[in-house]
């Protein structure tokens, strides 16, 4: 099997102790920077990178790697422990894994997602090794058409995300793409709903936004109507660990999320928050237990958390293998390659599979690495909610003012956090939950540029998009999901999957 | 050592101390001069960007040249307006440096219908960075070889032809080149280079206006053609690309960066950082990566930098007025 042979030539360029140490220095500073709200592996990898100049150009790519893939880990941590989504693909951990720690299984909220992101992460490589050029060239095909129809089903399945009724998360969604609307028109140059603010020219930004609706209104939530005063929290390793039943409910879940996974991480443009999405919506699909959703479903962390491990790590493969940078912090990567004299694309794989192999190679070891160190630090997290509110509180708001304000260190972005609190706190009032938002949000501005680029290239007809064959199976898709929704005899179901109460 | 060095060790090092105590205030203008301390360089884009990127490479190398602390902060949003207002704002003493394109800092001035600041007179040039053009690419496997067949084959179409462009740079060369030679297209905006790259490569698209790092990488990996850039003349760096003047199209667009400072900084700290920077650009290290980015590697006086400036903002008038681009 040629993979193996190639596999073997990753670990040998991986396996150097200078190379282990880079990963090792990178997995712990993503975890970090992953655990403090805020602190977003973008902005840590571009103050990195004028670090990793001196450095081997295996050795540098590495460590940035293993700052990324640790980030999307840490960032669960603080998702299940206090609500508080450091990035987009962890949003879906909190619904579930907040719950699950407000019940006392922090400790087994995060081993699951630990050994399931690990699970993922293991796959994702493999199918980097194995399937990373044909599945390249997958992606190559989808043009602006399939990319509107790709996220129309991505908005559809939003709705599904809440579990109150279904007119309030259509209004969520809605309110969401709205959001999305503000700043420069990409087709016009013109910006919109700005109302002359500059700090708005550019977009809402999505830290405020999250922190905002999330963190701070839990934490409002939480002073209005204080939570039972918590029991010593137990430390014992039986009661961290996941118990026989959750295990059985996270194993499936999680195979489940890391195939969604690997497929949407390949997909340009948030890929691995599609991913994590979809798994939740599959996950609450299928599931016979509906009502457990929302109050802590074990599988509604196992899915999400392994899908979006699997997503961060098969987006590489465009990078890798076509040269094109499938997100931000793709970008960066590029960046860095090309400071190293490396231009990304499919050549690397022949000029220099040490190199392609070695990086490979070194996110399974990287992914191990994370395992290790974190396993034993779910005790000391855990323990961090024996921490009383009155000292805890005051550190998160810390941490999100800072973390906020460092992005682009305009005070606008403080106003900007403290008007999603207020809005976040009306929605809470009003029993709207701010996931299908965000969703929203993200997928909003994408769907608007891929529709108007569609229909400019089709001189303004709508067949395009039932010609092309991607963009017609997924339209058909949504609109299977949208009859899910609607029709009375479903609905039923659907009342009984999403009801609360 | 005996008991009487140490005293007296001890005496000195009191008294060293207390006179570095009285003196700084006044010797520290004199004994120091410029750069002594931490320099700020402005960036407009979010960190991780690819002009973050060489932001970055330029402050990691201007910290060994200066031997000071360079740290980047980035200050995106408005296009930019937002990091030169905040330049032109700042102390005018050298310590905070705004390194960004010169052409979106001069095109500004006519994208807004009222810019914060009038950037010849708020800011000062500095040094130059590298001359960048943007290109006009088709398909690798498109039957257009050139650009005089790109206009033949946007004529058979008879306006119904679509093209992408990136940036409003992106915009402008197409523009130019569409009424220079006299046929009509229709423009599809794209954020980035890689948006457009599948809508380009499936033949959606008759042709593209790009931004040279994406254009060269993915003609380095065999996906698109390209037809000409929009510099006068060949760029050194990329020598087999034809310019498309050569093709008898008057098209002159030539992107450059530099670096600014607040207009009141001193001329002498502004030389002391024009050779700094000098310095680092002569290195072949810099040449290397700036190729990579499509650029040459361009260097001036501050006079130069600031003529140039005030040459872009008066063709920049022109431009929006011809691509007819709305202002904000």
């Amino acid at each position: 099997m040629e993979v193996f042979d190639h596999l073997a030539t990753g670990f040998m360029a991986a396996g150097t102790l200078q190379n282990l140490f880079f990963c090792l220095i990178g997995t712990v500073l993503g975890t970090l920077i992953g655990v403090l709200p805020g602190i977003g592996p973008i902005p840590a990898l571009a103050i990195l990178l004028p670090i990793t100049f001196g450095l081997d150009p295996l050795s540098s790519l590495i460590m940035l790697a293993g700052i990324y893939y640790g980030a999307q880990y840490g960032g669960s941590t603080t998702s299940i422990l206090v609500n508080m989504p450091g990035e987009a693909s962890s949003v879906v951990t909190c619904i579930e894994g907040h719950q699950m720690a407000r019940k006392g299984r922090a400790g087994a909220a995060l081993a699951i997602a630990a050994l399931g992101s690990f699970f993922a992460g293991c796959v994702g490589t493999v199918f980097i090794a194995a399937f990373g050029p044909p599945l390249a060239s997958i992606a190559q095909q989808f043009n602006s058409p399939d990319y509107f129809a790709l996220m129309l089903l991505g908005l559809v399945m939003a709705i599904v995300l809440a579990h109150g009724s279904v007119m309030k998360a259509v209004a969520m969604v809605l309110i969401g793409l709205l959001l999305g609307l503000v700043g420069t028109d990409t087709n016009t140059g013109l910006t919109r709903y700005t109302f002359g603010l500059s700090g708005l020219w550019e977009g809402i930004d999505f830290l405020p936004l999250v922190l905002g609706l999330f963190g701070i209104v839990e934490i409002i939530r939480n002073l209005e109507n204080p939570p039972p005063p918590r029991d010593a929290i137990s430390t014992r390793m039986r009661d961290l660990w996941p118990n026989k039943q959750e295990i059985r409910e996270a194993i499936p879940a999680a195979l489940r999320g890391t195939m969604l996974g690997s497929i949407l991480g390949i997909l340009p443009g948030g890929g691995a928050v599609l991913a994590s999405f979809a798994s939740y919506t599959l996950e609450k699909k299928i599931t016979k237990t509906p009502r457990r959703f929302g109050h802590g479903a074990v599988e509604g962390v196992a899915g999400p958390e392994s899908a979006n491990n699997a997503a961060a790590q098969t987006s590489f493969i465009p990078l890798l293998t076509l040269g094109i940078p499938s997100n931000p912090i793709m970008a960066i990567m590029m960046g860095a390659m090309i400071i190293q004299g490396i231009q990304p694309g499919a050549a690397v794989m022949t000029t220099r599979p040490d190199l392609f192999w070695g990086m490979v190679a070194s996110m399974w070891i990287g992914n191990l690495m994370l395992v290790v160190i974190n396993l034993p630090m779910i005790g000391i997290w855990v323990k961090l909610l024996s921490v009383p509110y009155r000292l805890l509180y005051p550190a998160i708001l810390l941490f999100c003012a800072i973390g906020v304000y460092s992005t682009s260190t305009e005070p606008f972005m403080m106003v900007l956090m403290i008007v999603f609190t207020v809005f976040g706190y009306v929605l809470f009032k009003l029993g709207c939950e701010p996931a299908p938002m965000v969703l929203g949000f993200i997928l909003g501005p994408l769907m608007e540029e891929n529709l108007r680029r569609s229909l400019v290239i089709s001189r303004g007809d709508p067949m395009i998009f039932i010609n092309r064959p991607i963009s017609a199976t997924l339209l058909v898709a949504t609109v299977l999901m949208l009859c899910l929704i609607i029709f009375p005899q479903f609905r039923k179901t659907r009342e009984e999957a999403f009801q609360e109460e | 050592m005996t008991a009487k060095d140490l005293k007296l060790t001890r005496r000195s090092l009191i008294a060293a101390a207390s006179l570095a105590a009285v003196m700084p205030g006044v010797t520290f203008a004199q004994s120091k001069p410029y750069p002594d301390g931490t320099i700020t360089f402005v960036c407009a884009f979010p960190a991780g960007s690819g002009a973050d990127v060489l932001v970055r490479f330029f402050s990691e190398k201007l910290a060994q040249v200066s031997k000071q602390t360079v740290i980047v902060e980035n200050k995106p949003g408005a296009n930019g307006n937002i990091a030169a207002e905040y330049v032109a704002r700042a102390k005018p003493d050298g310590y905070t440096v705004y390194v960004h394109s010169g052409t979106s800092t001069a095109a500004n001035m006519s994208l807004f219908k009222k810019p914060p600041i009038d950037v010849t007179k708020a800011l000062r040039g500095v040094q130059f960075i590298n001359k960048q053009p943007f290109m006009l690419a088709v398909a690798a496997d498109s039957p257009i070889k050139d650009m005089k067949q790109l206009t033949e084959h946007l004529k058979g179409k008879g306006g119904d032809g679509t093209y992408g462009s990136t940036a409003t740079s992106g915009k402008v060369l197409a523009e130019v080149y569409l009424q220079l030679a006299g046929v009509s297209a229709t423009e599809v905006a794209y954020k980035t280079g890689p948006d457009s790259l599948n809508d380009i490569t499936s033949g959606q698209l008759d042709f593209a206006a790009l931004d040279p790092v994406f254009a060269l990488s993915q003609q380095r990996e065999g996906r698109l053609r390209l037809l000409g850039v929009g510099s006068p003349q060949r760029m050194k760096s990329i020598p087999d690309v034809p310019a498309i003047k050569e093709f008898g199209y008057n098209v002159d667009q030539l992107g450059w960066w530099g670096v600014f400072v607040p207009a009141k900084t001193p001329d002498d700290t502004v030389m002391t950082l024009n050779g700094l920077f000098l310095k680092v650009l002569q290195a072949p290290d810099t040449e290397a990566f700036l190729n990579k980015f499509g650029g040459d590697v361009y260097t001036g006086s501050p006079k130069e930098v600031d003529e140039l400036l005030a040459k872009t903002v008066e063709e920049w008038r022109g431009y929006v007025a011809l691509a007819k681009i709305p202002q904000n």
